[in-house]
């Protein structure tokens, strides 16, 4: 049925099908990268835009503070 | 152990680029305004070909998208790349380059798109020595963000540049094959493509420019300024993961959403509704990432101008990620298309997510460029709320019209006929929405005027530092990543084989969609009636190409009764085979016109361009009277000819030599007719040759010996139409 319905909806002949096994395919290897991951890595990753790098503004010179 | 090396974060190029942004911004939003009050009060298009609603549209859509949004993506990508990279930008040359380069451009198009320069072709207006600038300067961006992931001091590429990458590969695709045009003179040219495959060429041009210029480069800012406003890594760094494949992946195929019910072949319109369905799931998973990011953070939500600004943003993208896919649905799109939602939908693109997300970098870079505090949290808050208001302000009266127009247009008596016949009818019920959009339009570029106040306050009392020092150990190359090939983490370690494969992605869904378009003849069923434009015609339709007429009238007749009853039958692919480029159109303010060829005799359309009140009282048009004036110019016809018949168009031998001669013969038959109408007319004027286009629009096919193609174009719409 799904074959089915992947076929002919709108006249898509092959083309549902080739790009519904290509995206699944494409879909749950990502997924299955992404799961295999190491978790000490990925939070190493995802801390880097937190490192130290630039000036922190301060507070004393606030204009609000001023008023 | 590497040793520890000193460098220098170049603050200038980002300087540049935020002020740039912050200028853009205002001058985009600000047209926008203006054309927003010109639907509802015609007389401020000044009645000059340089102010009217046609040429100012693309000015407005281009401004906020490549000079407002396009500044701003660079702004965030030049500081979040060196210091994610921890290194300085590849080239300071090419930084300037890119910058000086970009912004060019952006003058050049201010100037070409009043004075009618244009492609007509949706955010791709800009002629082709333009566009050969843009192919330039894009490219030295691309080398610039390349050359510097080569030489950076971080082994692992954090999730943003993955979609800077993206980014910086796909715009440049999208753009050479968009822009593939042969040049007819220094500002005319001539798309390759012609009628359907223009069609779905541009239109995977235009879901992609959203894609890949809107959308991945500020999910790069959204993954990196998020996670430093809020003081907290990213929800998930898994997710970010499948957010970025499933999302490049999908995203490629969707196009053909924008050409539902066209005359495009319907395997292509079906493929592009389930793809862009599919695509909800991605863009949803970079969602909640964002959103989840401020988990254990909503208090500081409350006080940080910056984070309302963000939330707001991730929240729109959400919604317009939602809605996109939903109309994307054959049947909701037959009541969308053509009206007022799409423009709600991607304002709160525009304003929501691209607007706000620039805003909230903008607050949080400024007191860190010039290391201060932010002159005036309250007044950033006042201009967060003004910005929010303007934005409910704007979208929710586009939804009411949008939908109010839609069911207007298909509306039927119990007898049978179209309740509103009059296409002007349904415009004019819509006036107050407009009115209440300008309202909303309003308050948002006055909150840009808040922010510009305090951006420059907090510069003035703050120092700038143009260059910020920063350590980190040099990244050898005898220090190979240790993890196994083909884990994610080795992937990021080799940018160039992660570029190869984030372009396959891109490219796997263009191949199959256009491909076959392009080289499958039985995709166009050829109609023996339909034959070039005559000399006149052509002027005409460029004519009609330099005033944009196509902003507000499509030439796409949908099979439906209630479009065949108010327009007359419907059209086919077959028909729009010498159309370089096609005419579609996305937005009806006024009626369709692919059959209003006949519909009104000469010296109607005469008077109709000279004053749309005379023949329409109400009417928002605004006067063309320019044409009945300026001269038309013959002397380009030649080249024109000859552009066209080296496309494909089957111009005989020596037309280019006879076209003067039987252009003037044909302006003289439309003088001969104007007369019987009253109207006295020189036959070298520019509205002669728009009349002779306007009289020949979807006339081919009632010609004796033309077959019209109804089995082969569409393929069953007609017996499940709304």
């Amino acid at each position: 049925m799904l074959k089915d319905a992947v076929e002919h909806v709108g006249g898509i002949g092959l083309y549902g099908m080739v790009s519904l096994l290509l995206f699944f395919g494409v879909f749950v290897g990502v997924l299955v990268w992404a799961l295999r991951l190491e978790k000490g890595r990925l939070d190493a990753a995802a801390r880097l835009p937190l490192e130290s790098d630039s000036t922190q503004p301060g507070k004393e010179d606030c204009h609000e503070r001023d008023a | 152990m590497n040793t520890i090396e000193t460098f220098k974060y170049d603050n200038r190029i980002v300087r540049a680029f935020a002020w740039a942004t912050v200028f853009w911004g205002l001058v985009g939003m600000s047209v926008g305004l203006l054309a927003a009050c010109q639907l509802f009060w015609p007389a401020l298009n000044l009645n000059l070909p340089f102010t009217t609603f046609g040429r100012i549209r693309p000015l407005h859509t281009n401004a906020v998208i490549f000079a407002f949004v396009g500044n701003g993506m660079f702004t965030g990508i030049y500081y979040s790349v060196q210091r994610l990279l921890k290194t300085r930008m590849y080239s300071d040359a090419l930084s300037w380059f890119n910058f000086w380069g970009w912004n060019l451009i952006i003058v050049a198009a201010a100037l070409t798109l009043p004075l009618g320069l244009t492609t007509s072709k949706e955010y791709a207006e800009l002629e082709w020595p333009i566009d050969i600038a843009i192919a330039v300067v894009w490219i030295a961006f691309t080398v610039n963000l390349l050359g510097t992931i080569l030489r950076r001091r971080e082994r692992h590429m954090y999730v943003a540049i993955w979609f800077y990458i993206a980014t910086a590969v796909t715009v440049a695709l999208l753009h050479v094959v968009n822009s593939l045009a042969l040049p007819a003179g220094w500002f005319k040219s001539y798309s390759v493509f012609s009628g359907v495959q223009d069609a779905l060429v541009q239109w995977w041009y235009g879901h992609n420019a959203v894609a890949f210029f809107l959308t991945t480069p500020y999910l790069g800012l959204m993954y990196y300024f998020l996670p430093k406003a809020a003081e907290r890594p990213v929800f998930s760094y898994r997710l970010s993961i499948i957010h970025f494949w499933a999302l490049i992946f999908i995203y490629i195929w969707a196009g053909p959403h924008h050409l539902l019910y066209t005359a495009l072949p319907d395997w292509v319109q079906s493929l592009g509704m389930v793809f862009s369905i599919m695509l909800v799931a991605p863009s949803w998973g970079g969602m909640l990432n964002g959103l989840l990011t401020l988990r254990g953070a909503w208090d500081k939500v409350r006080q940080d101008p910056v984070l309302k600004f963000l939330v707001v943003a991730v929240t729109a993208y959400g919604m317009a990620t939602l809605e996109g896919p939903t109309l994307a649905i054959k049947s909701v799109n037959a009541l969308s298309h053509y009206t007022d939602w799409t423009i709600a939908h991607v304002h709160t693109g525009a304003l929501g997510w691209n607007g706000f997300l620039t805003f909230g970098m903008l607050y949080w870079l400024f007191p860190r460029l010039y290391r201060t505090s932010l002159w005036s949290t309250r007044l950033a808050n006042y201009h967060f709320w003004i910005g929010l208001l303007g934005m409910m302000f704007y979208v929710v009266p586009m939804y009411v019209s949008g939908v109010t127009a839609g069911l207007m247009w298909k509306q039927f008596t119990s007898d049978g006929f179209l309740q509103y016949g009059n296409f002007l009818e349904t415009t004019l019920r819509l006036l107050p929405m407009y009115q209440l959009r300008a309202v909303g339009g309003t308050l948002y570029v006055a909150g840009i005027i808040l922010m510009i106040v305090n951006l420059y306050k907090t510069a003035r009392q703050g120092q700038f530092e143009p260059e910020t020092e920063a350590q980190a150990p040099a990244l050898s190359p005898a220090h190979a990543p240790v993890t196994p090939r083909w884990s994610h983490r080795w992937l990021e370690g080799v940018p160039v084989t992660f570029t190869v494969l984030a372009t396959l992605a891109v490219l796997v869904g263009g191949l199959v969609e256009i491909v076959p378009m392009l080289l499958v003849s039985s995709n166009v069923p050829k109609i023996a009636g339909v034959r070039p434009y005559t000399p006149l015609e052509l002027l005409g339709r460029d004519i009609y190409i330099r005033e944009g007429c196509v902003g507000c009238h499509s030439q796409m007749v949908r099979p439906f009764r209630s479009e065949t009853e108010r327009y007359g039958e419907y059209s086919k692919s077959g028909e729009f085979v010498f159309d370089h480029p096609f005419l579609w159109g996305s937005k009806r303010t006024g009626p369709d016109l692919h059959r209003v060829g006949g519909k009104y005799p000469d010296a109607w359309h005469y008077n109709h361009m000279n004053d749309p009140e005379s023949t329409s009282p109400g009417s928002i048009m605004p006067r063309h009277s320019w044409l009945l004036t300026q001269k038309l110019d013959l002397s380009s016809l030649p080249a024109r000819i000859r552009t066209l018949r080296r496309l494909g168009v089957p111009y005989p031998p020596g037309a280019e030599d006879t076209a003067v001669r039987e252009a003037r013969a044909q302006a003289e038959q439309i003088v001969a007719n104007l007369k019987t109408g009253s109207v006295e007319a020189e036959p070298d004027r520019e509205i002669i040759a728009l009349i002779a286009y306007l009289q020949r629009l979807g006339r081919d096919i009632k010609q004796p010996g033309s077959v019209p193609a109804t089995t082969a174009t569409l393929s069953g719409p007609g017996s499940s139409q709304p």
